[in-house]
């Protein structure tokens, strides 16, 4: 027999999915816009509005659950994870738009170098894949290897910040040209991409670290 | 003050000591049932060591260990005829009572064991006291006297000491403003909320360590409820409470730990909180989440 809670929990789970495929898409296609400079910052921009009104109603939907039907024990730590999940996505679809803005604000950039962006996304978006395979079977496992792929992203953008500053002062220092000093928009763009990407490798690994706590009942270690 | 006084007078008069002989009585029985009756348990005030018990050949609680902290709340949750009041009656010698039942194991509070050949099960039932589920005042008799019932029938004759217990079990059960001024008037003249808080009060003026209660709000209203639970809340910092309760959400608000119970067995036990949050048995979470049947 379906309990009362099961509808609601179901209604849940059916936006979260609905979610974490539109988070997924919208990270993708920002970073394809960056590679290929195609300007769709107004088709993310309605993506990540989106997700935003879709957090809400899982917040909303939640505090209705638990207020009518006191859920317990998986049912209660499904629901609790779904809420931050669900702000998880958002932030996705925050960080396209904003990938997606740094492309239109900085103008010309087709020239530019975008190796260091390139390769940190592509790990970005394996870490979005396996959070969301995580999240499907329950992988309670999978956020060891989310982390040690975080620990990569932020490595990178901690390289590429500090090459940049270090470039900098050897020029002021030595007289030495830096690389950078071309064409100031190219590592700005670049500085920034890397700055949202790196945040969003962390909110796949809180998704990791909510799919832990819903099938343990134990946060995450790291934490 | 009170214990010490009430106590003694409880001991004198029973068996028809002086004083001096009622105190040195109570010394020498806690002396030798010492040697032979003296357990390790910890710091828990009550351990329940392989517990069977039986009504006639039917077996209805099978080898049950727990331990109850002290100063603390502890419900025992589970479905109808699991054993909940059966095992609470156990605790204070209350099950041999009926006719035909029976018990094997031992029950361990403050490391003696309240089966042992040489305790007095009339003393154990005056430490620990007992709520039921249907409020149940002496008919005949007033607010006053259905508190004081214990303390007389003990022997104790003081009738300042009884009113200054009187004063103190209704104030600690609640209820003193709502019948200070009609402390005469008939106990079952009250509401179905206050005759709980009076059947409360009564058990506290005896004094008791331990405080068990049989489904006590199941027969009120939600806010006469609420206020039982606010109650335990208050009493458990003084006394150890263990509650038997159908309404699962009740244990999670007030109980400190909470048991789990069915056909006789104890299937999980511990923290309310990680009970309810995470539990670690499949049937415990069953349970709890409604999903029985």
């Amino acid at each position: 027999m379906t309990r009362l809670l099961d509808l609601g929990i179901d209604h849940i789970h059916n936006i979260i999915m609905d979610m974490a495929k539109l988070s997924e898409n919208s990270v993708f296609t920002a970073i394809e816009s960056y590679q290929n400079g195609v300007h769709i910052k107004k088709q993310i921009f309605d993506w990540s509005e989106k997700l935003r009104i879709s957090q809400e109603e899982v917040s909303d939907l939640s505090v209705e659950l638990i207020a009518r039907y006191q859920p317990v024990a998986s049912d209660l730590r499904f629901i609790k994870s779904c809420m931050e999940i669900s702000y998880g996505f958002s932030r996705f679809g925050r960080y396209s738009y904003d990938i997606a803005d740094v492309l239109e604000t900085m103008g010309a950039i087709a020239d530019c170098d975008k190796s260091a962006v390139l390769e940190t996304s592509k790990i970005v978006r394996e870490m979005i894949t396996i959070s969301l395979q995580a999240l499907q079977s329950r992988n309670k496992n999978a956020v060891e290897k989310l982390y040690q792929m975080d620990d990569i992203v932020d490595a990178q953008y901690r390289k590429y910040f500090r090459d940049i500053i270090e470039s900098s002062q050897e020029q002021q220092e030595n007289s030495v040209p830096s690389k950078y000093n071309n064409n100031p928009r190219c590592y700005i763009s670049a500085l920034l991409i890397l700055r949202y990407l790196e945040r969003i490798s962390d909110h796949a690994c809180y998704i990791g670290d909510s799919v832990h706590y819903i099938v343990t009942g134990v946060s995450s270690p790291r934490r | 003050m009170y214990i010490d006084k009430a106590y003694v007078s409880i001991i004198k008069n029973r068996y028809g000591l002086t004083i001096d002989e009622a105190i040195h009585d109570c010394l020498l029985k806690m002396e030798s049932s010492k040697k032979d009756n003296n357990h390790d348990q910890g710091s828990y005030k009550i351990s329940i060591r392989n517990l069977n018990v039986w009504f006639g050949t039917k077996q209805i609680l099978k080898n049950i260990n727990l331990d109850i902290k002290p100063n603390a709340a502890t419900a025992i949750i589970g479905p109808s005829g699991c054993g909940k009041t059966t095992l609470i009656r156990c605790l204070n010698r209350m099950h041999e009572m009926t006719p035909g039942a029976a018990a094997k194991g031992c029950v361990l509070i403050d490391h003696r064991d309240i089966y042992y050949k040489t305790v007095d099960p009339v003393i154990i039932k005056r430490r620990i006291g007992m709520v039921f589920q249907k409020p149940n005042p002496f008919p005949t008799m007033s607010v006053f006297d259905n508190v004081a019932a214990g303390l007389k029938l003990n022997g104790v004759k003081d009738k300042r000491l009884i009113k200054d217990i009187v004063e103190e079990s209704l104030k600690d059960a609640a209820l003193w403003d709502e019948v200070k001024h009609e402390l005469d008037k008939p106990g079952i003249g009250l509401s179905g909320g206050q005759q709980q808080r009076l059947c409360i009060a009564r058990a506290l003026a005896m004094q008791p360590e331990i405080l068990l209660m049989d489904e006590p709000t199941s027969a009120l209203d939600p806010i006469a409820s609420s206020k039982i639970e606010e109650l335990i809340h208050g009493l458990k910092k003084d006394l150890t409470i263990i509650t038997v309760t159908h309404n699962m959400l009740q244990a999670a608000r007030v109980a400190d730990f909470t048991a789990f119970m069915y056909m006789g067995e104890l299937i999980e036990y511990g923290s309310t909180n990680q009970i309810f949050k995470n539990p670690q048995k499949e049937l415990t979470e069953r349970y709890i989440s409604g999903k029985f049947g």
